[in-house]
């Protein structure tokens, strides 16, 4: 084996140039593969990300699923859960869970000459920060009596600090949401990007959900309500599910027969779409990049054809002193495959510093390990195939026919 | 390719075999299907040679000179018959056990040379030992031995296209011997090199078989096979003699060229060698 090795090195180096323009095809086959494989695992990165505050403790109660998947007219007729469907269901769950109502809408924000449009508002409670991770890096929270009092304050992201105060304490100061001015009492911690067209948790602000209702509501004073319900524990989640559903079901006074007309939301469910979704992206990605792996692969057996003809004296005179056709398949076997693995070495190299980039510009991408190790089975794995029909052909030469051969 | 066997010609002498006999051939035919003509190459040869022998083989183009070296040579097996080299029946051997054979007992050197041109002169020497399996160090060891042996111990890194014709002959003889054969099996060992050079060489082999290597030669000289102390001639897929040099008879020797009834590849070497 070793010696099949050292004679396919010496072949490709007495053929540099050629060796080169086949590796080529390799080269940018094995590149594609790992580009996409780590952009898969990138945007898989960013998604966990951008989702990990949400808490996969916590299930979401709302007028829409988070993902459609069925037609969505299905959904259009549904009412709107209000506050007091939302009381209902916290006194139902009393003891049982943490419920958080809110709601949400887009609103421009000024303060002195800074605006910024469409923020995120949350009308929340004060158990907010209890149902999400996330937690106020100066000031503080919400409060009991200032959500009952219904009072004029709110907690920013810093998103929004950046993009209002330019770097200046924005404690106490007074902003204009809409048209009502509300007193920024904190500023929560940075959470993170926004993945895709997803909510960027940075750019929200949080005010009381009845001074949201009163300034926001509209004439009918109420909106539609999310309410977020935190399981005591992971393990308590599904049971919990199907409280949630019958509870909401007897406060909507739904007959039997009658459909769901909410939506339970969790994270897991987001992930689980996103996963299938990434799945069939990363077969259709492979599929792409492997027609060019498989192009790469024509130009390798096209060249060991040309190889095996072009040596069917070497072959006569290697059979007649003793390489049986076994050893004469192996030594193009190799010959193709170490072709296939250095194009997969700089193919990964490559890959390597096409992922820095990526990584740098776009998404958390690395090269990881299980990446490596199917890169380099790839390659020598196509390096055999390639090899193949070009090395049953040198091995069947007929050993005197090969000597005459010229 | 030899052509059309003609049985009137037929004057096989079986020698009887001896204790020492290295290789024995009894009844080889050899039948090629050309399209539709089955051509007998060799028509029933029977041959046995003894260790140590220096056997020459001679014969127009289309004697059957050829496919005789090559069944000899374990390249080919015969059509029916039976060959047997140091007591082991080839005849009937698979192509993976011929390619053993082959390495183990048979040391070509050919008219061209055949060195592997992108090797350097050593690892064309090492090559039967690493098919061979022998180990690393032993393999190097005893393939710069055998290239100081043929005189080329400071050419060794050299390329076979950096030596002359002459050294590249000693490169093959090098290469031939490296493995200890049973037999050295060289086809026209000399046609490819000029007088000087050809003799050097022919003093190599006839050294080598003072030496106790057995060898068989073939060619188209009658000045190479007189070294030989047993000249073998074919005629027609038969061998039409087979005698000691000591005692050979100079009428023997037929002119060459009118003696094939058609042209072969070979003829025109054999006329090229004739005019020289």
């Amino acid at each position: 084996m070793g010696e099949s090795l050292q004679i396919a090195l010496r072949a490709i180096r007495a053929n540099k140039a050629r060796g080169a323009l086949t590796t080529l095809g390799i080269i940018i086959g094995i590149v594609a593969v790992v580009v996409t494989m780590t952009a898969a695992n990138g945007l898989q990165n960013k998604f966990r990300e951008s989702f990990s505050s949400i808490g996969t403790d916590v299930v979401y109660v709302s007028r829409m699923p988070w993902v459609i998947m069925d037609d969505f007219f299905l959904f259009r007729n549904r009412p709107n859960i209000d506050l007091r469907e939302a009381r209902a269901l916290e006194a139902n769950l009393q003891g049982k869970a943490l419920v958080n109502p809110s709601i949400d809408g887009g609103h421009d924000v000024k303060y002195g000459p800074e605006t910024m449009e469409g923020v995120r508002i949350i009308g929340t409670t004060e158990k907010q920060t209890l149902i999400g991770s996330a937690q106020p890096e100066a000031g503080r929270f919400l409060n009991t009596y200032e959500v009952s009092a219904k009072k004029n304050v709110c907690v920013i992201g810093t998103g929004v600090k950046e993009g209002l105060f330019k770097g200046s304490d924005p404690l106490h100061k007074t902003i204009k949401i809409g048209r009502t001015m509300f007193r920024v009492i904190g500023v929560m911690e940075k959470q993170g990007g926004s993945f895709a067209d997803g909510p960027n948790f940075d750019r929200q602000i949080f005010v009381p959900i009845g001074a949201y209702v009163k300034s926001f509501g509209g004439h009918r004073g109420e909106r539609d309500v999310n309410i977020a319900v935190k399981a005591p524990s992971q393990e308590a989640m599904a049971d919990l599910e199907y409280t949630i559903i019958g509870e909401m079901r007897k406060i909507r006074k739904l007959r039997p027969a009658e459909p769901d007309n909410f939506s339970l939301n969790k994270l897991d469910t987001l992930v689980g779409t996103f996963n299938n979704m990434m799945g069939v992206l990363l077969l259709v990605g492979l599929l792409v990049t492997s027609i060019s792996l498989f192009v790469g692969a024509v130009g390798v057996m096209n060249i060991m054809f040309v190889s095996v003809t072009e040596r069917t004296r070497e072959i006569g005179i290697r059979k007649a002193i003793g390489a049986t056709r076994r050893s004469i398949l192996l030594q193009f076997l190799f010959e193709s495959s170490v072709i296939c693995l250095l194009g997969g070495a700089i193919g990964i190299v490559l890959a390597a510093i096409l992922t820095a980039v990526i990584n740098s510009m776009l998404m958390p991408a690395s090269l990881s390990i299980p990446i490596l190790v199917i890169a380099v089975a790839v390659s020598i794995g196509v390096g055999i195939l390639a090899g193949v029909a070009p090395a049953f052909r040198g091995a069947r030469l007929d050993p005197i026919e090969s000597l005459r051969y010229e | 390719m030899p052509r059309e066997a003609d049985p009137v010609i037929s004057t096989p002498r079986p020698v009887s075999g001896s204790l020492s006999t290295t290789l024995s051939l009894r009844d080889v035919v050899k039948t090629y299907i050309m399209g539709a003509e089955r051509v007998h190459a060799l028509n029933g040869v029977s041959l046995d040679v003894a260790r140590n022998e220096y056997v020459a083989i001679m014969g127009p183009s289309g004697s059957g000179k050829s496919t005789l070296m090559n069944v000899i040579g374990c390249l080919d097996v015969p059509t029916s018959g039976t060959y047997s080299l140091e007591g082991e029946e080839v005849a009937l051997m698979s192509e993976t056990q011929l390619a053993e054979i082959r390495n183990r007992h048979i040391g070509f050197v050919f008219q061209t040379f055949n060195l592997i041109a992108r090797a350097s002169v050593l690892h064309n020497v090492e090559l039967p030992l690493i098919y061979g399996g022998v180990g690393r160090s032993e393999r190097r060891e005893r393939a710069e031995q055998a290239l100081r042996d043929v005189g080329l111990g400071d050419r060794m890194k050299h390329r076979p296209n950096e030596l002359s014709g002459g050294q590249r002959q000693r490169v093959a003889i090098a290469r031939a011997l490296v493995h200890r054969p049973s037999i050295i099996l060289a086809d026209e060992p000399t046609g490819n090199l000029d007088t000087k050079t050809g003799d050097d060489i022919m003093e190599m082999l006839d050294g080598l078989h003072a030496a106790g290597q057995t060898i068989i030669l073939v060619t188209h000289e009658e000045y190479i096979a007189e070294r030989a102390h047993r000249t073998i001639r074919l005629r027609d897929g038969l061998i039409e003699s087979d005698q000691s040099n000591g005692s050979r008879a100079r009428n023997d020797a037929r002119p060459r060229v009118e003696a094939s009834g058609s042209r072969g590849a070979d003829d025109g070497a054999a006329l090229e060698t004739a005019v020289r």
